[in-house]
């Protein structure tokens, strides 16, 4: 008896280290990925909830600036926006099972990342940006006076490496945080001095709500980044989604979205890199 | 093979960390469970029905919003956060994994504590009128005669407890803390490798394995001296 159990006990655990292994291979895409989308009808957008670019306005309605690009972009390619709210910790996992068929949602253009997807060209800049409790103002106006602040960003995201490039903030207390949703609740709850975040999400949130407290230190440069549309590697889909990307910045359709949703500033850094 | 020898040491740190929390918590659960087994059965009754209460209410909430009451509330609601604790010297990291710990414990004691009172409970009065009837005081009656017939009792409803605790601990990642399911989630922000996340599971197989066997031991060894 216990000899079975020892050996079904063996037997469950490879199966489960050959399942692992498996997700480790390299997935190649279909031969076409555009004609595998344009046969559905549908293009799955990868999305999480996430103010300016994908979120619900009060009559329950999802909007925002990459809700209304991507509706656009697919309008001109004749097929249907399907939008599905995504676990962002596991999007690649995601595209790479098509479960989605892209990622568009303040996605940042990361070397590492080219290794899983495909970027097509970048419509915004990513600017990260240090957020603060209002009553800390005094405290924390330059990067200097945040070396020995206790600090935080999501894990693996564009502001944990502008903390960690940045030299004046080399002897900082850092802590990741699981996602900038749960690092500005956490900033708002006094765990951390100061937080650095995506430029659009800071201003989206800073004095909205129960974060009326929290405010960017304007005058603090961290590194800036690119954002732009993930596809699945080797997708033909980048090619033409690029193509109407450049027909709506050309059109200034591209630039309206932007000004509607304030983010011109960023709109215009992105097209000058 | 290198890079899995990479992973694998990484998630064994974040293991280990999955680790203490289990063994902590269950040392500091089980006493306090006890101690809360014995109120909610005392026979002082505002004390009896403010335990039930407790109980209720940790038992009627999910652990992963007890986790963010003891994180956040702290600082949002009494202006003092966790991570400025002076006991934690202002370091993140060990705040973090305190106020998990203390949820924990605190959940679990609860849990165990309705357990325990089952378990008294379930035995027959006759046991205490035989020992009475024999002379034997009630601290006696209770280590010498009750307590061993108690653990047989609750060895089965505790395993099933423990194991669910060995896979709780994940929950622990919502609050900053970097258990084996943190560490593979940042392999794959960071370095956009997938497989770590399925392969934790190998991690928590194998322990719930090791804490099964340990109860089917004990079990056998207590049955020796019934039936």
């Amino acid at each position: 008896m216990k000899k079975r159990f020892i050996a079904a006990l063996a037997a469950s655990m490879l199966t489960l280290s050959a399942l692992a292994g498996c997700a480790g291979g390299t997935e190649t895409a279909s031969d076409s990925d555009y004609e595998y989308i344009k046969n559905n009808g549908k293009m799955v957008i990868g999305i999480t909830e996430y103010q300016p670019m994908n979120y619900y306005d009060e009559n329950g309605t999802l909007t925002g600036f990459d809700t209304e690009f991507a509706q656009a972009v697919c309008e001109k390619l004749g097929i249907q926006a399907e939008f599905q709210i995504i676990d962002w910790d596991t999007k690649e996992t995601e595209l790479k099972s098509s479960n989605i068929d892209c990622i568009w949602n303040g996605l940042t253009v990361t070397e590492e990342r080219r290794g899983n997807m495909d970027f097509t060209t970048p419509y915004l800049a990513n600017k990260q940006c240090v957020v603060i409790n209002s009553a800390d103002a005094d405290k924390y106006t330059d990067i200097a006076s945040l070396s020995s602040a206790l600090m935080s960003a999501e894990s693996g995201s564009a502001g944990e490496t502008a903390i960690q490039s940045a030299t004046e903030l080399a002897s900082v207390s850092y802590t990741a945080s699981a996602s900038q949703a749960d690092a500005l609740l956490a900033l708002n709850a006094g765990n951390y001095d100061a937080i650095v975040i995506d430029y659009t999400m800071a201003k989206a949130s800073c004095g909205q709500g129960d974060y009326s407290n929290l405010m960017i230190v304007e005058n603090i440069p961290m590194a800036s980044e690119l954002y732009a549309i993930g596809f699945r590697t080797g997708s033909d889909m980048t090619g033409h989604v690029n193509e109407v990307i450049k027909e709506m910045v050309a059109d200034g359709s591209l630039k309206a979205i932007a000004d509607k949703y304030e983010l011109t500033e960023l709109y215009e850094e992105a097209l000058n890199q | 093979m290198e890079t899995f020898i990479k992973v694998t040491l990484q998630l064994a740190g974040g293991f280990g960390t999955t680790l203490a929390l289990f063994f902590l918590t269950l040392l500091f659960a089980i006493p306090l469970a006890l101690l809360f087994a014995v109120f909610a059965g005392s026979s002082i009754k505002p004390l009896k029905y403010l335990m039930r209460a407790f109980i209720y209410i940790i038992r009627g909430t999910p652990l992963l919003l007890q986790l963010m009451i003891v994180v956040y509330l702290p600082g949002i609601a009494f202006n003092a956060p966790l991570t400025k604790w002076q006991i934690f010297g202002g370091n993140v990291a060990t705040s973090y994994f305190c106020g998990a710990l203390f949820a924990f414990v605190v959940n679990y004691a609860c849990y165990f504590a309705e357990i325990f009172r089952g378990g008294i409970e379930n035995i027959p009065k006759g046991q205490y009128e035989a020992c009475a009837v024999l002379g034997m005081t009630r601290s006696q009656t209770f280590f010498r005669v009750i307590l061993l017939q108690v653990i047989r009792n609750i060895l089965a409803p505790m395993s099933n407890e423990v194991v669910t605790l060995v896979k709780d601990t994940a929950l622990a990642r919502t609050v900053s803390v970097v258990e084996i399911f943190f560490a593979a989630s940042e392999l794959l922000r960071v370095q956009f490798i997938i497989w770590p996340l399925f392969y934790t599971g190998v991690f928590y197989l194998g322990f719930s394995a090791l804490v099964t066997l340990l109860f089917n031991m004990a079990e056998k060894k207590l049955s020796k001296y019934w039936k």
